[in-house]
């Protein structure tokens, strides 16, 4: 058993706002970080606010030209929904490869940036779509860019009574996508290091380039000095090149030396020059 | 701590328990209700030995609290027959000496149910995807997926 704990379940997000408001509770949605979390505990001293009953937060549309993922949507929902394949297949291969089956069937897109692990694979992928997270509390809602949500490695702006209700963005305009996911095992291991890149490509000229990488970097965001390289130029390998040199340069430049640099630097250059192959088709 | 009134069908039965908010799903069937076939690994989703069918998608029992199951449908390796036969699963699994020290074998054979139900004829890369979250220490996996792909034949036969 888990260490003891009250638990409500409302069914819809009113009652939950406003039990949140009222107690002392840890939000639980698909429970594969919390109930990680818990078990490594022998008390707790925060009540569960189970959000999972609540359907109104497991949709995925598109309204106004904007994508709509609702915070409870799986990471299976994600990666069988029809708008999501048709229009952002970045996102569906950034999820195909999170945990195995059983986890993608639990793991929800909100948790999974609110737990805002650098390994998150969600996340570099959204951050490439400019998403945006938006946020309810009894008293208001906002709506945040992801990339300043997420304010360092676990940790992110979400204030007292909050939950995070959807992610919007627009669809991308690219002609190619690449996320690479470097593991320790294939199907289990939380990935070590991922990047998620696109390109649009206009008469063999690199028009806009993005460039995202997920637990490479020590701050969440797009690396708009390596983007700027690729823009206005023809896509090569040698080009690529130079841009995954570029990301790692600045991945040091912003962590300092530590440990794990040395290692990290020559397989992030390498991550980046590769997806961005992949994405202009320079490699299959 | 406050007790919870929860609803839901196990294997194919309607039940009414109550329970701690504290017990997973893992602890209620296993521990509770005595359904032994759910086994107790890791406890913290990694090892795929507590899988069971929770409307119709594998999950780790371990990961989902108890009272998050109310209104769900839950089969475990017990329901997957109604009588005393074998599902032509558990058939390949055994004709296809898949099955060694077991401890693996009833989240193993949840999950083919729910690819084969879903895929009558996968793919070798599909069944890998399919179990990659059940890990087994003794087969070594090919005569798993062997007996996955035995069983697709199977069950086109029944
Ligand atoms: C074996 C294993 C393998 C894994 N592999 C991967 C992997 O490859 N890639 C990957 O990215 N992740 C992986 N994970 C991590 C995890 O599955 C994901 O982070 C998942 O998306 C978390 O979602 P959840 O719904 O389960 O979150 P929960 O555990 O329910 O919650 C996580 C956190 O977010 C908060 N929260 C959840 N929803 C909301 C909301 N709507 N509003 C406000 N706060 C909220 C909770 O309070 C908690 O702090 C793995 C986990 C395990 C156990
Ligand atoms: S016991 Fe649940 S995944 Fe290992
Ligand atoms: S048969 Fe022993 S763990 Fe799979």
């Amino acid at each position: 058993m888990l260490p003891e704990f009250n638990l409500k379940r409302p069914l819809t997000l009113n009652e939950a706002l406003s039990e949140y408001a009222a107690g002392s509770y840890k939000i639980i949605a698909g429970g594969t970080d919390m109930i990680v979390e818990m078990r490594k505990e022998k008390s707790i001293d925060f009540d569960i606010l189970d959000i999972s009953g609540i359907p109104k937060l497991k949709s995925i549309k598109k309204e106004g030209g904007k994508i709509i993922i609702g915070a409870l949507s799986t990471f299976s929902d994600v990666f069988k929904n029809e708008i999501v394949q048709k229009e952002v297949p970045l996102l569906k291969e950034a999820v195909r490869n999170a945990g195995s089956l059983q986890i993608r069937n639990r793991g929800t897109i909100g948790g999974n940036i609110c737990n805002a692990s650098p390994a998150a694979d969600s996340v570099p992928p959204l951050v490439a779509l400019d998403a945006e997270v938006n946020l309810v509390s009894t008293k208001g809602q906002r709506t945040v860019k992801l990339d300043e949500f997420i304010t360092r490695p676990y940790a992110t702006n979400i204030k007292e009574g909050e939950i995070l209700k959807s992610i919007t963005f627009s669809p991308p305009v690219c002609t190619g996508y690449h996320f690479y996911k470097l593991g320790r095992r294939e199907a289990l291991a939380i990935s070590r290091m991922n990047v998620a890149v696109m390109l649009n490509i206009k008469g063999g000229v690199i028009e806009d380039a993005v460039i995202s990488p997920g637990s490479v970097m020590p701050f969440v965001g797009r690396v708009t000095e390596a983007e700027e390289l690729l823009e206005g130029n023809k896509p090569s390998k040698e080009l690529f090149e130079k841009a995954g040199l570029k990301v790692s340069g600045i991945m040091i430049k912003e962590s300092g030396i530590r440990w794990s640099t040395e290692y990290k630097k020559p397989v992030i250059k390498e991550m980046v020059s590769r997806a961005l192959n992949f994405a202009a088709g320079t490699e299959k | 701590m406050e007790k919870l009134k929860i609803n839901f069908k196990l294997n194919g039965k309607q039940i009414r328990v109550e329970c701690e908010p504290a017990k997973t799903l893992l602890d209620l069937i296993r521990d509770d209700l005595g359904l032994k076939g759910v086994k107790r690994g890791c406890e913290i989703g990694e090892c795929g030995a507590c899988t069971v069918i929770m409307n119709g998608e594998i999950v780790n029992s371990c990961m989902v609290l108890a009272p998050q199951v109310e209104g769900s449908d839950i089969t475990t390796i017990e329901g997957l027959t109604s009588d005393e036969s074998l599902h032509p699963i558990q058939t390949a699994f055994m004709e296809k000496g898949a099955v060694q020290c077991g401890f693996c074998i009833p989240g193993m054979i949840l999950s083919a149910k729910v690819l084969l139900d879903n895929k009558p004829s996968p793919s070798g890369s599909e069944i890998r995807t399919a179990i990659a979250g059940n890990l087994c220490r003794c087969t070594g996996y090919k005569q798993i997926v062997d007996a996955i792909k035995y069983a697709a034949q199977l069950m086109k036969n029944e």
